[in-house]
């Protein structure tokens, strides 16, 4: 998208014809060389391992065993769920940073960024102490006497999807909060002007020109969440499985390489549809609102 | 002339001496690389490896050990297979083992430089795979739960929510649930290979919704006892052992244990792979492995390695004469022939309601 958005403005400098042509090949090459080698390479290797013996029996298993296609579907369905919570809760905190005046936006920004800065494994970690039966949480309520028996938070999808919002929420943050900042408030102004109440201000003007920052950050945690393996095996106490789980397996314990990569290009595939397909869904939006 | 000759012959005779002498040395010993790479299973293993292994290791031959983890068994064969092999010497936990000395993953091992005649008659002949030592698979459990005089002894016990309730964790995997299961079944311990899959996981059936946990890492087995998550499950000896340093009020029960061997092998076309043999040597002999079991509680297989055991260790030990017999060995054959099929119809299982 934003190669698009770059070149779309190359157009318009001065620069035109093959001297143009020539620096934009110059300046991206170093970039096309990186990804083909270090990105695209590796795909290609991974889906010629998945054909390796001659047939289509792992792509066959893969979409057909009960098993892989309920693992896929509640990956999936996880991602979802991950997306639209750190939709809910993303949004508002990139329209208040967007919006807000020194020192505060560095600050929020601050807390945005901190749990990038601790290890994965140490985060889930805390999570179990915070959530667990006698957990810090459920300590406090008991003692408080709002609940009477611990809260069902740990080992279960609640605790996976707690410990994956908490990882994914700067990958929704950060994107919408990009858009946020180029929205012209004269926009905005315009509508209140021109005699619309509040909440259709933001319906009919700010959340359309919002819009490219919540496909990317739906996206980005989308993708990101499909592929979650350590937070789910350990905040699910094992009873949430999602399919990296089983690639893995596939991998380290039996060295099944094209029943792995068979597994591994169905859930590219299946990324890159729910890739288009929101970007369709949001395309269509944009022209509606 | 025919002195000089002689004297030629002779001069040449020496030179040649001269010239093949380091050529013969270089033939018993390799030059010395600045390190060798180690990969082993991370955290108190390899701390505890560190103690007893590498450090004597690096005093001895000034070589440097570096370590790395996790164990994996894909990436040993992918490195073999791209011919870029990083490690010296890797751990191979359980089948694993056997699996990849079947896909030719693993360099022969050198009796002539590892010694193993003080091991038990039974691994003196290891072709690949190094005897590391021996771990076992065992039950645990909370002692402010469970009193005195009313602890479970047997994986009929721990089946048993009603004598002894309180929720349960084991590990999320097929091997050693499935002979904990038939032995809560009634089966006897030297009677549980080949595992009856169908009664195993008819019996998994009853325990199901009591397991509030099933464990990932080995880490997690312990900490969910501390934490109370769980008040009885299961968990490789050295983790509750580690626990129970710290102070943690956990009580081991060996009786039903599942023994196991650890391994160490030397992937194939492994650079310096003349060290890892030193090294293999050095983990065989009796006072490493008896420093080594001092740390962490699992114990090696040199016979002699008691000797350099604290008195204090001896009770945490799988291999000790009052924990040894009430145990049995797992079948790692079977695992290795039934594990995949058995991996599948685990996660079959764990997705049913």
């Amino acid at each position: 998208m934003t190669a698009i958005a770059a070149g779309a403005r190359s157009a318009r400098t001065p620069w035109r014809g093959w001297r143009a042509h020539v620096l934009a090949a110059l300046f991206t090459a170093p970039a096309l060389l990186f990804l083909l080698l270090f990105f695209l390479w590796p795909v290609l290797r991974l889906l010629s391992l998945s054909v390796e013996g001659g047939s289509l029996a792992p792509y066959q298993k893969a979409l057909t065993d009960g098993l892989y296609v309920q693992v896929l579907f509640n990956t999936a369905l996880i991602a979802a769920y991950v997306s639209a919570v750190c939709l809910a809760l993303g949004y508002p905190v990139a329209y208040f940073l967007a919006n807000a005046r020194e020192p505060w936006v560095t600050i929020g920004i601050v807390f945005v960024l901190l749990p990038f800065w601790t290890s994965i494994l140490v985060r889930t970690y805390a999570w179990m102490v915070l959530l667990g039966r006698n957990g810090v949480i459920n300590r406090l309520l008991l003692e408080t006497g709002l609940i009477a028996a611990p809260l069902p938070l740990l080992n279960n999808l609640t605790g996976v999807l707690i410990g994956m919002v908490h990882v994914l929420l700067p990958y929704m943050i950060f994107p919408l909060y990009a858009v946020m900042r180029r929205v012209d408030p004269g926009l905005l102004s315009a509508a209140e002007g021109l005699g619309a109440p509040g909440w259709q201000v933001f319906r009919r003007v700010y959340l359309p020109l919002t819009l490219p920052g919540v496909l990317a950050g739906v996206t980005l945690v989308f993708i990101l969440s499909i592929g979650f393996f350590i937070t789910p095996a350990l905040l699910g106490g094992g009873k949430v499985i999602m399919i990296a789980v089983l690639i893995e397996s596939q991998v380290r314990q039996f060295l099944a390489w094209d029943f792995a990569a068979a597994l591994s290009v169905v859930l590219l595939a299946m990324t890159l549809l729910v890739y288009f397909g929101l970007r369709r869904l949001f395309r269509g939006d944009l022209q509606w609102g | 002339m025919k002195a000089t000759w002689k004297i030629s012959r002779g001069l040449l005779l020496a030179a040649a001496a001269v010239l093949l002498a380091p050529a013969a040395l270089a033939q018993t010993e390799p030059p010395k690389p600045a390190q060798i790479v180690i990969n082993d299973s991370g955290g108190d293993m390899q701390n505890a490896m560190r103690k007893a292994f590498y450090s004597e290791f690096e005093k001895r031959y000034g070589i440097k050990v570096v370590n790395t983890s996790p164990v994996d068994l894909g990436k040993l064969q992918a490195m073999v297979k791209s011919n870029n092999v990083e490690w010296t010497v890797t751990e191979i936990g359980g089948p694993d083992a056997i699996r990849a000395e079947q896909s030719g993953l693993l360099e022969p091992l050198d009796l002539k430089i590892i010694d193993l005649k003080q091991f038990p008659a039974h691994v003196q002949d290891r072709k690949y795979v190094f005897p590391k030592g021996v771990y076992s698979t065992v039950m645990g459990y909370r002692t402010d739960i469970f009193k005195e005089g009313a602890r479970p002894k047997t994986w009929a016990d721990f089946w048993n929510a009603e004598k002894f309730p309180g929720p349960r964790t084991m590990q999320n995997a097929p091997q050693d649930n499935l002979e904990f299961a038939l032995i809560a079944d009634g089966v006897p311990m030297d009677k549980v290979y080949p595992i009856d899959v169908e009664r195993a996981f008819k019996k998994l059936d009853q325990i199901k919704k009591h397991v509030a946990v099933w464990w990932t890492t080995g880490a997690q087995s312990a900490q969910v006892l501390i934490d109370k998550e769980a008040v009885l499950g299961t968990a490789w000896n050295g983790r509750y052992y580690g626990a129970i340093k710290n102070g943690a009020p956990i009580v081991i029960e060996w009786n039903q244990g599942s023994m196991k061997e650890s391994a160490f092998g030397i992937p194939k076309g492994a650079k310096d792979a003349y060290w890892g043999q030193k090294f293999l040597a050095l983990a065989a002999e009796a006072p490493a492995q008896g420093a080594y079991a001092n740390i962490i509680g699992y114990p090696g297989l040199n016979l002699q390695a008691d000797k350099y055991t604290d008195a204090a260790m001896i009770p945490y030990l799988p291999t000790a004469p009052q924990n040894f017999p009430s145990q049995f060995w797992t079948n790692l054959a079977w695992w290795n022939e039934n594990g995949k099929a058995m991996e599948e119809r685990w996660q079959r299982w764990m997705l049913q309601k």
